[in-house]
């Protein structure tokens, strides 16, 4: 048998690698949250005086709470249509039903760039949308209403996000045992009940979990914003790029990263604790 | 035999896929047609259809620096990557391995973590240690971030294998190195394969964290948004067919895989 002290000289040097190239940078990103600019150079004192700059100001906090309620609704459209679309394909059999799953996971590894850049050509004003609706006639001219504002920046985030909604719920469908499906069947209860009170509980943890990538993911992203948002499509991701770029205030955008940070990991937390009440 | 509400059910279920599906492929469906033909006032003009464009993606020397950059940026971070995530997920089914859990969560964390922190933490890691930004930081930057896959796969295949397979080979009187290369290694192998191929394919398409890295080098994600800021043109749209169907390509060989080792487990 190996000593303690023989496992614990192991274990740091197995360790070494992620700790210093994971564990250090986000300390030396939190530690640059209580450091200070002065004269475009940072100060290294310590204090808090990024983070009550930023409590202090109206403009950031609210810029932060029209983040969250954006991603609440990329959240809410994603479940809104991935769940559907995740139950379509657990209702096929056999090989349709992994050609299916691929087809609508295969997105996720499709270039980012070039989606949010298509959704750009299909909202803007000569794009796809305009030109059909102007055929179909329910717009008498190309409308610049699609682009360049926060319904762009929800709608393109939501297809992009969707497949990271749809694959986790799928899985946990695929979990579901037939033959309990069958029970409630030859219970006599007709497909709507076996869905509201069998097939929805169980498939709880992957729709928590699908839920949580979109709005994690949302959260997090800076160039979809700046991509399709234009100038009225301010979020906090961005202003904390901003932060790091033009404005050259890096103390103050780890305080605002650190911020996002304390909020996703709670959104993380809270989605772990529900998805645990529900396999009790 | 389904009843009536669930084929009308099953209908629209497959309208609302049908439409989705139309819009999650419009990248594809886009640029495809447009690297091919040209559109004037919403027509399409059959006769100007060439493949002319993919060959002149050969002659731009900016986007063949930023393939060759994002090629090695990939094979060498998946590599590392690889290596690390082979140690530890050994390391952590070891039976006198303390801080499993701590590992788990730091190897995750990056993958947990909203892209933007993780750039901006190596961001600001890097810049402390005096390092200019170049591929050598997306790399390692991409390292960290590819790990979590890497390590899932090697460590679910390792805990999969019966104990015994390992005692067998001690009691033989192999040398753990011996067991390691001739009865572990072997198992290992596909798993490895199945994660670098996934890995690299998210590293092929890595942006978020790419751009707080990259100083004034391009990556292959980089150069197109670069490229896409200034317009489109058909020779663009050459590139991001390109680039979509290798990515296309990558996660259906990954898809098959992983769809091949679960019919071999049954």
């Amino acid at each position: 048998m190996v000593s303690l002290p023989e496992r614990i000289i192991l274990f740091m040097l197995v360790a070494a690698g992620p700790f210093l190239l994971i564990v250090v940078p986000i300390g030396a990103f939190l530690a640059m949250s209580f450091f200070r600019m002065e004269n475009q150079q940072i100060v290294h004192d310590l204090s808090l005086a990024n983070y009550a700059a930023f409590f202090s100001s109206w403009t950031y906090v609210k810029t932060l709470l029209l983040t969250l309620w954006l991603c609440a609704e990329v959240t809410l459209i994603g479940l809104l249509i991935g769940y559907p679309i995740a139950y379509f394909i657990w209702r096929r059999s056999g090989r349709i039903r992994t050609i299916l799953l691929l087809l609508f996971v295969l997105p996720l590894f499709m270039s980012y760039i070039v989606k949010i850049f298509t959704m750009r050509s299909i909202l803007g004003l000569n794009g796809f949308l305009n030109q059909i609706l102007v055929a179909v006639g329910i717009l008498s001219e190309p409308s610049q209403v699609f682009l360049y504002n926060q319904n762009a920046i929800l709608f393109t985030m939501a297809v992009i996000f969707l497949p990271f909604v749809i694959l986790p719920i799928y899985l946990s469908l695929e979990r579901i045992p037939r033959s309990l499906v069958q029970a409630s069947a030859d219970l006599g209860a007709d497909i709507g009940t076996t869905f509201w009170h069998v097939i929805l509980p169980l498939s709880a943890p992957g729709t928590i979990a699908g839920a949580l990538f979109a709005f994690v993911l949302a959260l997090g992203d800076f160039i979809t914003p700046q991509m399709v948002g234009g100038a009225n499509g301010f979020t906090f991701g961005r202003v904390i790029w901003s932060q790091f770029g033009l404005a050259y205030n890096w103390p103050f955008g780890a305080a605002l990263g650190t911020v996002l940070l304390a909020v996703a990991l709670l959104a993380i937390v809270l989605g772990g604790l529900a998805a645990q009440r529900q396999k009790v | 035999m389904p009843s009536r509400a669930e084929r009308i059910t099953d209908i629209l279920l497959a309208i609302l896929a049908g439409l989705v599906f139309i819009v999650l492929y419009a990248p594809l469906l886009i640029s495809t047609l447009f690297s091919i033909v040209e559109v004037k006032r919403g027509q399409i003009q059959w006769e100007t259809a060439t493949l002319v464009w993919y060959g002149r993606l050969w002659e731009n020397q900016s986007i063949l620096d930023a393939i060759r950059s994002t090629l090695a940026v990939g094979v060498i971070s998946v590599t590392l990557a690889a290596v690390l995530a082979v140690i530890l997920a050994l390391y952590v089914e070891w039976e006198g391995a303390i801080g499993r859990r701590l590992i788990e969560l730091v190897v995750y964390l990056p993958f947990l973590l909203p892209p933007i922190v993780t750039g901006l933490a190596l961001l600001v890691f890097f810049s402390g240690l005096g390092l200019d930004r170049n591929l050598l930081t997306v790399t390692i930057g991409h390292t960290i971030f590819v790990l979590a896959v890497l390590y899932r796969l090697v460590l679910t295949r390792l805990q999969t294998l019966p104990k015994s397979l390992v005692e067998a080979s001690a009691d033989l009187g192999a040398s753990r190195w011996q067991t390691l290369r001739h009865v572990l290694w072997p198992h290992l192998r596909s798993a490895i394969a199945t994660g670098a191929i996934l890995a690299f394919t998210l590293s092929f398409d890595e942006t978020l964290i790419t751009v707080f890295l990259a100083g004034d080098q391009m990556t292959l994600p980089l150069r197109l948004w670069a490229m896409m800021r200034v317009g489109f043109t058909a020779e663009i749209n050459a590139l991001v067919t390109i680039v979509l169907v290798i990515s296309i390509g990558l996660t259906i060989l990954v898809g098959m895989r992983l769809q091949s080792d679960e019919v071999r487990e049954e």
